[in-house]
């Protein structure tokens, strides 16, 4: 099975669901194409000093999979990574 | 008190993060690593794939396996979560990248007896990760590893107090800590390939083989390890990165910032005895674009010109487009412990020179404060940027990891 990981590393607006103690990804939109999230596969945080950047692995509508990320000291969502088949 | 020492390893890391992030990689034989394997999925491991293994190899044996280049930062995250959960345990943890060692001895109030705890720090790994894990049990911590070696994946093995030899004596001398392939050639040259023939050979023979070694594999093959488990205190990185008060395609100004964040973070390594092999550099562009690259040496230093020369070849490469920056930042990584007089024999002369120099500095700057001497391309820095006896007064503080 061939896949294939394109960085991206570009700001995206996300909508998400703020719940509980949780971030949970819900669309985003890149270059006026907005993507649904459909699971989120996975979920972790890495610290560098003051700033905490929320990563999420999501599968999307494609069934391609993304990494996207929330810098919590800028309040800006990033698309870190696309991972196609 | 008897002593516990409770060993956990992460089954196939870096391959079962990557299926987590992927649910269509579960299941399959994945690879991590670029020109050779870091890790592979069990998966993987059916078809003799393993660890250290080249890529083309792997690939011949498994053309269907995907392989991956790896997500560090990834890996570190999930690996902090499990030593957390071993935190709860015991505060005596030892943590390298995908493995712990828990000193249990005296928690029994705490935690209940060692293998109840085992069980539930397994489960909560699941739960909280969705990692697998081994854990081994045993008196020191040698035998608990080699108990975890012999139970994977996401196995508990405990050898009981009395039957550490009963456990070793069929095992090649390899499995010793101390025991490289060096020794084992030496040992095998005289015909002692296992712990039991290990045993045969008096003490005074191993030290007149082997030196101090000769002594600590004398107490190993009997079982007997008194080493500590003890929290590491060197960091796993030290960075220091900032933001331009204005975006800025200003070379000079940009050359010198990444001049004063690497002096900075070489400092911090002298002062506690470090030194680093690779060095990273970090931008990002006014558009909020970012790039990244990183660079290994053949010899790890805390020396500044040393680091800065790379560095500075790092942002050519980084910084191609004709857009201003915005963040400048430098991490080094491979960190160590200083080994004494590491100079490269070649440029003794040149090293010592570099080293009186930096020494110097550190001298002055401990004495009257960083800005008592603005030195090399940080120049470029003064009349731009104000100054405390500490330093630069930057945007965003120096990040410190």
């Amino acid at each position: 099975m061939m896949m294939h990981i394109e960085q991206i590393n570009e700001p995206v607006k996300v909508r998400a669901d703020f719940q509980g103690g949780r971030i949970r990804p819900l669309r985003f939109k890149r270059q006026g194409r907005e993507h649904v999230v459909k699971t989120v596969n996975a979920c972790w945080e890495t610290r560098e000093g003051r700033r905490t950047l929320h990563y999420f692995s999501v599968t999307i509508e494609s069934g391609d999979v993304c990494q996207l990320y929330f810098n919590n000291e800028e309040l800006v969502w990033w698309l870190d990574s696309i991972m196609m088949s | 008190m008897k002593r516990c020492i409770l060993y956990l390893d992460l089954d196939a890391f870096f391959a079962s993060v990557e299926q987590l992030k992927t649910p269509s990689l579960r299941g399959k034989p994945v690879v991590v690593g670029t020109g050779c394997i870091a890790s592979c999925s069990y998966e993987a491991r059916r078809f003799g794939l393993s660890a250290g293994m080249s890529i083309r190899q792997a690939r011949r044996l498994c053309p269907g396996a995907v392989v991956l280049p790896g997500d560090q930062r990834a890996y570190q995250a999930f690996g902090e979560r499990v030593f957390d959960l071993c935190r709860d345990l015991s505060p005596a943890v030892e943590t390298y990248l995908d493995e712990a060692y828990c000193d249990l001895t005296g928690t029994l109030r705490l935690n209940g007896d060692a293998r109840g705890a085992a069980r539930e720090l397994k489960s909560r790994i699941r739960a909280e990760t969705g990692l697998s894990a081994t854990v081994g049990i045993a008196r020191n911590r040698m035998i608990a590893r080699l108990a975890a070696g012999s139970v994977k994946p996401d196995g508990l093995g405990v050898i009981e107090p009395g039957s550490e030899e009963a456990f070793l004596v069929g095992r090649p001398v390899r499995d010793l800590p101390g025991v490289g392939w060096k020794t084992a050639r030496l040992l095998s040259k005289l015909n002692v390939d296992t712990v039991a023939d290990l045993r045969e050979v008096p003490r005074f023979a191993l030290r007149r083989l082997l030196g101090r070694l000769g002594d600590v594999l004398y107490e190993r093959c009997r079982g007997r390890d008194t080493r500590v488990v003890a929290e590491r205190e060197i960091p796993k990185s030290i960075s220091r990165e900032t933001t331009f008060h204005r975006p800025t395609a200003d070379g000079a100004e940009i050359g010198g910032m990444l001049y004063y964040l690497t002096e900075r973070a070489a400092r911090f390594l002298r002062t506690r005895g470090l030194e680093a092999r690779t060095v990273a550099v970090r931008i990002r562009h006014s558009d909020l674009r970012g790039a990244a690259a990183s660079e290994t040496l053949a010899q790890p230093t805390a020396l500044d010109p040393v680091l800065f020369h790379l560095a500075a070849r790092l942002l050519r490469t980084v910084w191609k487009r004709r857009v201003g920056l915005r963040q400048v930042g430098v991490r080094l990584e491979r960190v160590s412990p200083a080994a004494p007089s590491q100079m490269d024999l070649l440029n003794e002369a040149s090293d010592a020179r570099q080293r009186r120099m930096v020494d110097g500095l550190d001298g002055i700057r401990s004495r009257y404060g960083h800005s008592a001497v603005v030195v090399g391309r940080s120049l470029h820095l003064l009349g731009t940027l104000r100054q405390n006896p500490d330093g630069f007064i930057l945007r965003t503080p120096s990040l410190t990891k």
